[in-house]
């Protein structure tokens, strides 16, 4: 079915009323989680773009959901800031609105956090067509129910986004990335658990299993060189030193390492977990913020393998069915019903 | 917080309490550090919840009987006084309330004859020894049978024998030059249950250049009868005491308690003819350990080996009268490790004659202090009361000493680990 | 059975309080110039006598309120009249705390210090710290989304809130979020954090740990205005720096905390604490560049804590600031509004001239890196007409935060103090929008009956 391309809030409401089942979309780089099922109308964001207030003293910013990453992005380098959370898939065309929605963060989430770290506020279409507030476009408020944080992960299930606020930090004046190669899976998840309880302030941590250690420092120029001396002094190994590594974690962030796989997914994961994952048919994948949360690219069996295992997924590319296991019964129908009642939207 | 207390109608007490009740803006800040409050978890049982049923009950909405298992329950520890950051005077709050409703308050027969035997004992030695030799020798006896609370657990912390108190002269002559003439307050049951302490106090004021005098006309200091409402009977002894110092140039005292009492006599005595003499003399009562500071402390040689020492800060002395540091100074200086045990602001649970009335709460407490002074790793325990020594030793299988008795068998060059195995 | 003797079915008499005296100190929380008698007061040991308590209430349709330690500024634990109160301070117990994993899985009444407490020796800690943390409970700052001095850097407790077990009003057991940073689906968990207990009661919570700095640079500056050290605040902030924490105090809370902790703060008309914390290249770095800035920032004296002694000195000060203005003033009402940080100065102004124009003195201590201000209107509730004028002017200092383009409050929450002022931070769509996510989960309006949400709003008998 034909989709429809609103440039205003006013035209999302519209829409909204108008179609029983909707299927909104940013960017379109997560396709698993945009495109239009069976019945449903494509409603594409990508008209709903900008940036509406930027004041680079207050580190927050408020965007259209349709605002692509790079955009908000390069607005913010021109003053010496950055999205912390790292969103994924930036360099692809992501937007705002679809990085909420998939709630996804990128390697330098070891850092500060993720995208539920740092959204503020947002406005959105709930499923009767009205435009609903909440949150603030200050970076700490407390005032009635946090609708924003709703939104992130939830796939669009209890309203449109439209506009979208988040706090930003200062970006580290320089970084240094160093690489190790460790024996074993053991030996790196060692590692790992070692460096987690240490106060480094790592920018990133990631492992590519079975063996390889990514870190990544960032700070002023004059320190970096000391700290990373002691990072290699705790890991007992030289290592590979990225001194440009800016371009290797676009890349990284970007996904690229998934390009061959048939299916993209997010799978949290943590220390734990990571021997059983790593026991399971899955492709080439790397797992971030100290073994958190592992992206990974497979195929149908990987996926089936991860659902008998009974954990948790979400696919970006590849599946119909992506979200597994579906969000908790009672109090997620509550508010879907309170949002939602007709499910126009995802998840109904 | 808001009142509507009738201050008028309640005399100077009244005024103490409303500006107690007054200051407190009920942030709950003082709630961690009360010990009833950590035991039973409930607002009534904290200083706050305290605070608010006085309120309540001075302006007449809740009647007194109702309020008082709470307020009975309250250890008058002050550790709420340390951790209040708005200054409530819980302290003067607790004891105006109790001697402002003791005439009020109805008690079982029973319970009053207990009360009263208690309050024309204790604090009297000469009637207190022999009672308490009767108890040590029945202990055997007694110890199988199923004893109500109320008696088992004063029995349990009746000593295996009681020590023999010397006959002392009348004056302590300091050793080397004088810096100093002051008088010592025997005190009452620890008189009869350790005199040690009080010997090991004149051992170490003299070794300390100060000449202590021993004033036959004074009394006990009166604060059990004060904690317990007895207006009356506490200040007829305190006013022998006003009598007995008032030459002196400082009070030495070696039980907290005994020295926040006497520091209490100005809220006794509050609107009396007595209060100016009463101020002046509060403010000449010194614990052992803040004086010998004041004085400049001779250390002892140091212990023969090493010596890993727990201090506990007796309540009396670290919230009622602010000495923390100086004990711990004087240990450190005497060549001894400190070691600090985890809370150490609550109240181990012995508080005057508290575990005679409420058993159940000091135990836990007495068991919880215990775990957290067996903690550090010591090999003994030093405090500056022996209500609280008394109550930690029957929880703890550590040796514990008063700090005067620990600086004395330092000064005597003993080695006191080998000393209190004996 | 009626309501009372089914609930005698499921407590012990000392763990159902009905009495007057039982009861009397339960009637309000931080707040105390509001009060309300509950019907009773249950001290549940367990998360079942919790699901327990909250169905029997749904049967019978009697208005329930969860109460942590009953030091929420906003009445936010205020009892409902006739209702129960659902007491967790016994439910204290850290179930288990994984290292490995750097989480801490807890009871909602563990009071939110012991939390650091019990994961030092692993070299973590619970990084939110709202003043009151010796004795707040993590089950109420998480129904407030609490914040503290640190949380410019970490953010609030929603950030550091991984997992909950909640009972629903109607009684259904559910399990929000789980034990890692990353989930998938909607971030429920976030969503229930900040909602004042009005969709539930916390059973059981699970903590993000960190890793304990490395390093700390603690720095005092005294300024001869308000403005001069808000001024600074812009100019640290602007500069690059990322602070563990910026505070403010003015010269009234200075005093107030200097009487009550002795910090051995300067005397000044204003304070600024900056601290930056992590690793010691990184935070000596920073230092230079802070110093630098402070030294031109026309600050009349310049403090750096030596040692761990001397900064928890100054911050033991700051965090008894609130209580210690109970000094200075039998009665005090907190705000807790926010402002963009660029408006900090005027916004000071403002309420300075508003204390004026009121006759009412104000004191101020606040989280200045976040533009989230606490005036302290003090008054003199014995004084016919002072509660009112002090309700007045914190009003209107609300009033200017909104039009500040800022929030109603940054942490204390609305409860029912400034629930009248939520018309004028939200519109109509955004409070209906609350209210049918209330409706949906508590049909009945049983959990927290009469806080968060207007009345305007409710649009029912
Ligand atoms: C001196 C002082 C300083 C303060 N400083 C700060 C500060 O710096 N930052 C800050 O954010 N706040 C601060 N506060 C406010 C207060 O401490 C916080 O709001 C705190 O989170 C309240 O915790 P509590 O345990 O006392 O909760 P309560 O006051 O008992 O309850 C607060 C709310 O939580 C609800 N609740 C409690 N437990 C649960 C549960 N398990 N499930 C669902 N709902 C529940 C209650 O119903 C109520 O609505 C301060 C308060 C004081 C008195
Ligand atoms: S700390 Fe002080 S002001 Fe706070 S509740 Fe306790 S007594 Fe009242
Ligand atoms: S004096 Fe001790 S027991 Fe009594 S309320 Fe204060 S802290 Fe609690």
């Amino acid at each position: 079915m034909a989709g429809v391309r609103p440039e205003r809030v006013a035209e999302v409401q519209e829409a909204v009323r108008l179609h029983p089942r909707l299927r909104p979309r940013g960017g379109g780089t997560k396709p698993a989680l945009s495109t239009p099922r069976e019945g449903e109308v494509a409603l594409d964001l990508s008209g709903l773009r900008g940036i509406l207030a930027y004041e680079p003293e207050e580190f927050v910013f408020t965007a259209y959901a349709g605002t692509p990453l790079q955009e908000v992005e390069e607005a913010l380098k021109a003053h010496g800031q950055y999205l912390p959370f790292h969103p994924p898939l930036a360099g692809r065309g992501a937007t705002l609105g679809g990085t909420v929605a998939a709630g996804l963060s990128g390697p330098l989430r070891a850092r500060y956090g993720g995208v539920r770290d740092f959204l503020l506020g947002v406005r959105f279409v709930d499923g009767e067509g009205r435009l609903v507030r909440g949150g603030g476009q200050v970076v700490k408020n407390a005032a009635g129910f946090p609708f924003h944080r709703l939104m992130v992960g939830a796939l669009g299930a209890f309203g449109v986004m439209v506009e979208l606020s988040f706090k930003v930090f200062p970006r580290p004046q320089a970084t240094r990335t160093l690489r190790v190669e460790m024996e074993s899976l053991e030996a790196a998840l060692e590692a790992l658990e070692r460096l987690r309880l240490l106060p480094l302030d790592l920018l990133a941590l990631d492992l590519v299993p079975p063996g390889r250690l990514e870190i990544r420092l960032g700070g002023f120029p004059e320190s970096l060189r000391s700290r990373l001396e002691r990072l290699q002094a705790l890991l007992g190994r030289e290592g590979e030193v990225l001194e440009e590594d800016e371009a290797h974690w676009e890349a990284v962030r970007d996904l690229a390492f998934l390009e061959e796989s048939p299916i993209w997914a997010k799978v949290p994961a943590g220390l734990a977990l990571i021997p059983r994952l790593e026991g399971l048919p899955l492709g080439p994948r790397r797992y971030l913020d100290g073994g958190e949360v592992l992206y990974a690219g497979l195929d149908g069996e990987g996926l089936e393998a991860l659902r008998r295992e009974g954990l948790p997924y979400l696919v970006l590319k590849g599946a119909e069915d992506p979200l597994f296991p579906p969000p908790p019964a009672p109090f997620f129908h509550r508010l879907k019903e309170a949002l939602d009642p007709r499910s126009r939207f995802p998840l109904g | 917080m808001q009142h509507r207390i009738p201050v008028e109608t309640l005399g100077k007490e009244g005024e103490v309490m409303a500006h107690a009740i007054e200051a407190c803006v009920h942030c709950g800040f003082c709630l961690p550090t009360c010990p009833t409050y950590v035991v039973l978890q409930e607002e009534m049982d904290s200083p706050r919840g305290r605070i608010f049923l006085m309120k309540e009950v001075l302006e007449g909405n809740l009647p007194l009987e109702e309020a008082l298992p709470y307020l009975d329950r309250c250890l008058a520890c002050q550790a709420c006084v340390t951790a209040c950051p708005s200054g409530v005077p819980y302290g003067e709050l607790i004891a105006a309330f109790r001697l402002h409703t003791e005439e009020k308050r109805h008690r079982y027969p029973l319970e009053r004859a207990f009360r009263l035997a208690l309050l024309r004992t204790l604090p009297h030695p000469e009637r207190f020894r022999p009672l308490a030799a009767l108890g040590v020798g029945l202990k055997p006896l007694l110890k199988p049978l199923p004893l109500p609370k109320a008696l088992r657990a004063p029995l349990e912390l009746l000593p295996e024998r009681l020590p023999k108190e010397a006959p002392y002269p009348e004056v302590y002559p300091a050793k080397g030059e004088r810096k100093a003439r002051v008088g010592l307050l025997l005190g009452c049951a620890q008189r009869v249950l350790r005199p040690s302490i009080n010997e090991a106090t004149l051992r170490v004021l003299q070794e300390n250049g100060v000449e202590v005098v021993l004033l036959r006309e004074q009394a006990c200091c009166g604060a059990l009868n004060l904690h317990a409402g007895d207006k009356e009977g506490a200040r007829a002894l305190a006013r022998q005491n006003l009598k007995a110092f008032r030459e002196v140039e400082y009070v030495v005292t070696n039980a907290a308690g005994c020295g926040s009492g006497m520091k209490e006599y100005p809220l006794l005595f509050l609107g009396e003819p007595e209060e100016e003499e009463a101020r002046r003399l509060a403010a000449k009562v010194k614990d052992l350990t803040v004086i010998l500071e004041a004085l400049g402390f001779t250390p002892p040689p140091p212990p023969p080996r090493p010596l890993r020492v727990a201090y506990h800060d007796a309540c009396h002395l670290a919230h009622a009268q602010g000495v923390r540091e100086a004990p711990r100074r004087l240990l450190k200086a005497a060549g001894v490790e400190v070691l600090e045990p985890k809370e150490w602001e609550l109240c181990c649970g012995s508080a005057g004659t508290y575990n005679l009335f409420q058993p159940e709460i000091a135990a836990a407490l007495g068991q919880r202090k215990a775990a957290n002074l067996k903690a550090t790793g010591a090999e003994l325990v030093v405090t500056g009361n022996i209500g609280c020594l008394t109550q930690i030793q029957a929880h703890l299988d550590l040796p514990v000493l008063h700090t005067a008795e620990l600086l004395a068998l330092l000064y005597a060059g003993k080695d006191p680990l080998l000393e209190t195995l004996a | 059975m009626g309501f009372l003797e089914e609930l005698r079915a499921l407590f012990p008499p000392g763990r159902l309080l009905t009495k007057e005296a039982e009861l009397a100190p339960y009637e309000s929380d931080a707040l105390t110039a509001y009060r309300k008698r509950p019907l009773a007061v249950v001290l549940p040991q367990r998360k079942e006598e919790v699901v327990e308590a909250v169905r029997l209430c749904h049967r019978h349709g009697v208005p329930f309120v969860a109460r942590g330690s009953g030091t929420s500024l906003s009445g936010g634990s205020l009892p409902v009249e006739g209702g129960l109160v659902i007491a967790l301070n016994r439910m204290n117990r850290i179930l288990r705390l994984d290292p490995k994993a750097r989480i801490a899985v807890v009871e909602p009444g563990v009071v939110n210090l012991e939390v650091s407490r019990a994961a030092a020796p692993y070299g973590l800690y619970y990084a939110p710290d709202p003043s009151s943390q010796p004795i707040s409970t993590i089950g109420g700052n998480v129904a407030f989304n609490s914040g503290g001095a640190h949380c410019l850097k970490y953010g609030m407790t929603a950030n550091h809130v991984l997992g909950l077990e909640v009972v629903t009003p109607e009684g259904e057991v559910v399990r929000l979020g789980g034990e890692g940073l990353e989930g998938v689906g909607p971030d429920l968990h976030g969503f229930f954090v900040g909602t004042e207990g009005l969709l539930g009661v916390a059973l059981e919570v699970t903590l993000r740990l960190l890793p304990k700095p490395e390093a700390y640079h603690t720095l005092l500056a005294a300024y001869g205005s308000l403005e001069a050290a808000g001024e600074t605040v812009s100019r640290i902030l602007r500069q690059g720096l990322l602070p563990g924490a910026i505070e403010i105090m003015d010269r009234l809370a200075i005093e107030a905390a200097e009487a009550a902790v002795k910090a051995g703060y300067p005397r000044a008309e204003a304070l600024l604490i900056v601290e930056l914390e992590g690793p010691r290249e990184e935070v000596a770095e920073e230092a230079r560049v802070l110093e630098a800035l402070i030294r031109e920032s026309g600050a009349q004296e310049v403090r750096v804590a030596r040692d761990e002694a001397e900064r928890q000195a100054i911050w033991k000060g700051r965090k008894a600031a609130f209580s210690a203005v109970g000094r200075l003033s039998p009665d005090y009402i907190v705000q807790d509004g926010v402002v963009p940080r660029s408006r900090l100065a005027e916004a000071l102004r403002e309420i300075g001239r508003l204390s004026q124009a009121y006759g009412l003195r104000v004191a101020n201590v606040f989280h200045a890196g976040d533009g989230n201000l606490h005036p302290l209107v003090l008054y003199d509730g014995k004084k016919p007409g002072e509660l009112e004028r002090a309700e007045a002017l914190a009003g209107e200092i609300l009033r200017l935060c909104i039009q500040l383009g800022g929030s109603l409050t940054g942490e204390h929450g609305i409860g029912v103090e400034k629930k009248a002022y939520m018309p004028e931070m939200f519109a109509k769509e955004d409070l209906e929008a609350m209210e049918r996510v209330k409706r949906a989960l508590d049909p009945k309006g049983l959990a927290n009956r009469g806080k968060v949400l207007p009345e305007v709003a409710h649009g029912r008998g």
